[in-house]
């Protein structure tokens, strides 16, 4: 479904991205994972358009995603979901997943979402017309993802959605992404610092350090890997 | 670049030099008139940028100032007799008194709030003067003794005279970059919270440099009236003098002594010819040429030309040698020392809170929280995001008031009082977003926080040095912030908050964003500053981190404390467990 080959990209004189090639498969659940700085939120950056590669090829469906304007891409059926949520504060609940509808699948399911959207998170009914910069941090990630899933995407990606929650609210957000996925059969692509919550959610795995892939494999092969388990999961 | 760096003046005085040699040998007066004209605007985009370009207040409004110099030495001379000698000092005093005035209700706004209250004293102070009847006033020659009356016969003095003026103000502004006056605007620039928290009294810091700025803009308008012998309210107080200002600094570059040099030298002179090639036929084409390049300036490099430049010539440089490799890394071993070697002095309480409380409309953030922490320890405060966490920080480092209750930090009671009063009585804290100076080196941007404690910029220096150090980072303290990860930048916020020399350091979500191996550094580095005696409260969600980092916790829920107590039994609480670790807690701590 998503076919990243050979991307390099970075800001002024520092190169994040030095070769990189994932391959998302469609209905696959993909997690990144690695240090700070590795280039994690380059990469998203570059497939929803935000930063311009120096070199290499991103393919979405047939697609070639680079000849696409940034603003076309979520019409292609990609949804970013950002670092730090990024909700609009003073438009209430409801008006920030018609904000997320504005692709035409979005606003041709919106009923459907809509419904979906309050079955997975019920939090979100019931302060639908509350202003958004008035819910708690784990309602704001729950209306970022909310806004992501009203675009009826085929291709869900999330950047480090547990960053700044309480454990438990940050294990309820992992349940409900695997729940979605199941229910949905959506494609998930996710950045996420937590890597032991990350391997557990995903089937697939690469990691990310110094803006290379320097290893990749399947969530199994990856949590028993002696590096990863050393430099990430602390054991 | 050290060099020159250490004496900032040499280029200033290189500038001035060849400027001086370059009129003498202009003898058409006309462009000798633009060369003074030239100096004039740039002193006076030199106080714009000395009051917007270091504190990021916009003021659209210097032709105030500068149009009160103008009229002081005009109505001086006429009505008093005063010689422009006398009359460019007292313009400047007032001109500084201005600022002062202007400055003490206008300060107190933010961002274009600012900027659009600026705009209106010039354009009041215009229809004042028109309204005085002052709409034309001509200055007059004096054939006995001009040069007593600052009238030359020789157009090269005017540019001396100009001249020495620019180099007094670039000196000066470039003093002011490097001492504590300097660091204390650029704080505020980049937060001026977290200047405030630093120990900075932003307020005081502000009125200081409208107040300078206001008498450099005022000197130079004086000097002005004196150059061109009439003076009109729009020549000195209308919209395009203030514009003026802010052109030749934004096209030049901002935050910088050369910025209004380089705008007025290119901007002066292309508009002054095109008046004069193309006028007769294209009238105003002056102001067209102006508007063009502005716009262009912010498309291209919206920072101004002087910047753009920098940042391409150290582009080039840092391609050259390789990005070094990570030098602070405290081995595991480090780690193991903490708890044990470290004496919490136990029975001193350092910072007692009682029932403290906070409410925003109506919605209880921190209802009565209490609780006592003893030198020496650290403390973590815990809960579901919500839970009035951040809001306790804000009411005991003193950005917020608490609407009751009392805090007392060694005894003393420090309820409601100021962020830079508390900084100063020993309340250090980090920031859950972090707004380094991007541009600045780490050593330069924790200086920042040594001023509240040292007397000298050398102390301060030093201290800061000293703050560097004791996070591990003086390797690298060179560096621009730029160019850090996000670990190192954590390390350096908490070397700025070290630098005031705090007794209790705050800190919020110290860890967040950072992977196992890099938290554990930070624990380190923290754990190293608690066995010196430095009690820590922190923020933060990453458990496991945490229970092997603090003595006692706190946990906050919906505002109030749900249980205080040893890791041990707060991570086996049900309480806990059910309203902020959740059930898979267990599952994951026995990894």
């Amino acid at each position: 479904m998503l076919s990243i080959e050979g991307l390099c990209a970075g800001y002024a004189s520092i190169s994040a991205l030095q070769g990189v090639s994932i391959r998302v498969a469609a209905g696959q659940f993909v997690a990144i994972v690695g240090p700070n700085g590795a280039g994690k939120t380059t990469l998203f950056k570059a497939i929803s358009g935000i930063v311009t590669p120096s070199a290499g090829a991103i393919t979405f469906e047939g697609t070639d995603l680079l000849a696409v304007p940034p603003s076309r891409r979520p019409h292609l059926g990609i949804a970013h979901v950002p670092e730090g949520r990024q909700v609009f504060a003073s438009l209430s609940v409801m008006e920030n997943l018609q904000m997320g509808a504005v692709t035409a699948a979005g606003r041709r399911d919106w009923r459907q979402n809509i419904e979906r959207i309050f079955t997975w998170l019920p939090a979100l009914a019931d302060c639908r017309d509350q202003l958004a910069g008035t819910l708690s941090g784990g309602q704001q990630q729950m209306l970022a993802i909310a806004r992501g899933l009203a675009s009826s995407p085929r291709l869900l990606m999330l950047d480090e959605p547990s960053m700044g929650l309480a454990p438990a609210m940050a294990d309820f957000i992992f349940e409900r992404l695997i729940d979605i996925r199941r229910q949905s059969g959506l494609t998930v692509l996710l950045v996420e610092q937590r890597v032991a919550e990350a391997l557990e959610s995903a089937d697939h795995g690469y990691v990310l350090e110094a803006g290379r892939v320097v290893l990749a494999g399947n969530n199994e092969s990856l949590r028993a890997d002696d590096r990863v388990r050393q430099a990430y999961l602390g054991m | 670049m050290t060099r020159l760096a250490d004496r900032p003046a040499v280029p200033v005085l290189v500038f001035a030099i060849l400027f001086a040699v370059v009129s003498l040998f202009i003898s058409n007066s006309y462009y000798q008139l633009m060369m003074t004209l030239v100096l004039v605007w740039a002193v006076l985009g030199l106080s714009w940028n000395l009051l917007s370009g270091y504190t990021g207040l916009i003021s659209f409004g210097h032709a105030a100032f500068f149009g009160i110099g103008a009229y002081t030495t005009a109505l001086g001379q006429i009505y008093f007799d005063i010689t422009p000698w006398l009359l460019i000092p007292i313009g400047a005093l007032f001109g500084g008194l201005s600022g002062l005035l202007i400055g003490f209700p206008t300060l107190r706004l933010q961002g274009h709030y600012f900027a659009l209250a600026m705009l209106a004293y010039p354009l009041a102070i215009l229809y004042v003067f028109e309204w005085l009847g002052f709409q034309e006033v001509t200055l007059p020659i004096k054939r006995v003794a001009p040069f007593a009356y600052m009238q030359f016969s020789d157009g090269r003095v005017y540019t001396l005279v100009a001249l020495a003026f620019l180099v007094g103000t670039a000196l000066l502004t470039q003093y002011i970059e490097g001492s504590r006056f300097g660091q204390a605007l650029r704080a505020i620039k980049q937060n001026a919270a977290a200047a405030e928290a630093a120990g900075i009294n932003t307020f005081a810091w502000k009125l200081k440099a409208i107040t300078l700025s206001g008498a450099i803009a005022s000197g130079i308008g004086a000097f002005y009236a004196v150059v061109l012998l009439v003076v009109t309210p729009q020549s000195v107080f209308g919209m395009l003098v203030s514009a003026q200002a802010l052109t030749v600094a934004m096209f030049g570059g901002i935050g910088t002594v050369w910025g209004p040099i380089i705008g007025a030298a290119i901007l002066i002179p292309l508009a002054e010819v095109l008046q004069a090639q193309l006028g007769a036929r294209l009238p105003g084409i002056q102001g067209v040429i102006f508007g063009i390049a502005i716009i262009a300036m912010v498309l291209i490099a919206p920072e101004g030309l002087f910047w753009a430049a920098r940042d391409g010539l150290r582009k080039r440089r840092v391609l050259a040698p390789v990005r070094g490799t990570d030098p602070v890394r405290p081995g595991p071993a480090t780690l193991q020392a903490g708890a044990g070697a470290r004496a919490v002095v136990a029975g001193e309480v350092i910072l007692d809170v009682r029932a403290v409380s906070r409410s925003f409309a109506g919605l209880q953030a921190v209802r009565a929280v209490s609780f006592q922490l003893q030198r020496g320890a650290i403390l973590g405060i815990i809960g579901p995001n919500g839970a009035g966490k951040t809001t306790l920080f804000n009411l005991l480092n003193g950005f917020l008031r608490p609407d009751s209750g009392t805090i007392l930090l060694e005894g003393r009671d420090m309820t409601g009082c100021k962020p830079h009063v508390l900084c100063a009585a020993g309340v250090g804290r980090t920031f859950q977003v972090m707004r380094p100076f991007l541009r600045m080196s780490i050593a330069d941007n924790v200086i920042v926080g040594a001023y509240v404690r040292a007397r000298t910029d050398a102390q301060a220096r030093s201290l800061a040095a000293a703050a560097i150090e004791r996070v591990g980072l003086t390797a690298i303290a060179h560096r621009v912030a730029a160019e850090l990860t996000t670990k190192e930048l954590r390390l350096m916020e908490l070397a700025r908050a070290l630098a005031s020399q705090p007794k209790i350091l705050l800190l919020d979500e110290t860890l967040a964003g950072l992977g196992v191996p890099e938290a554990d550094e930070v624990v380190a580095v923290i754990r190293r500053l608690a066995a010196e005696g430095v009690t820590v409260v922190i923020i933060e969600h990453t458990m496991q981190s945490m229970v092997r980092l603090v003595d006692r916790f706190v946990v906050l829920d919906h505002g109030a404390v749900l249980v205080e107590g040893v890791p041990e039994s707060i991570t086996q609480d049900p309480r806990v467990i059910e309203a902020y670790l959740g059930r898979k807690w267990l599952h994951h701590a026995q990894h």
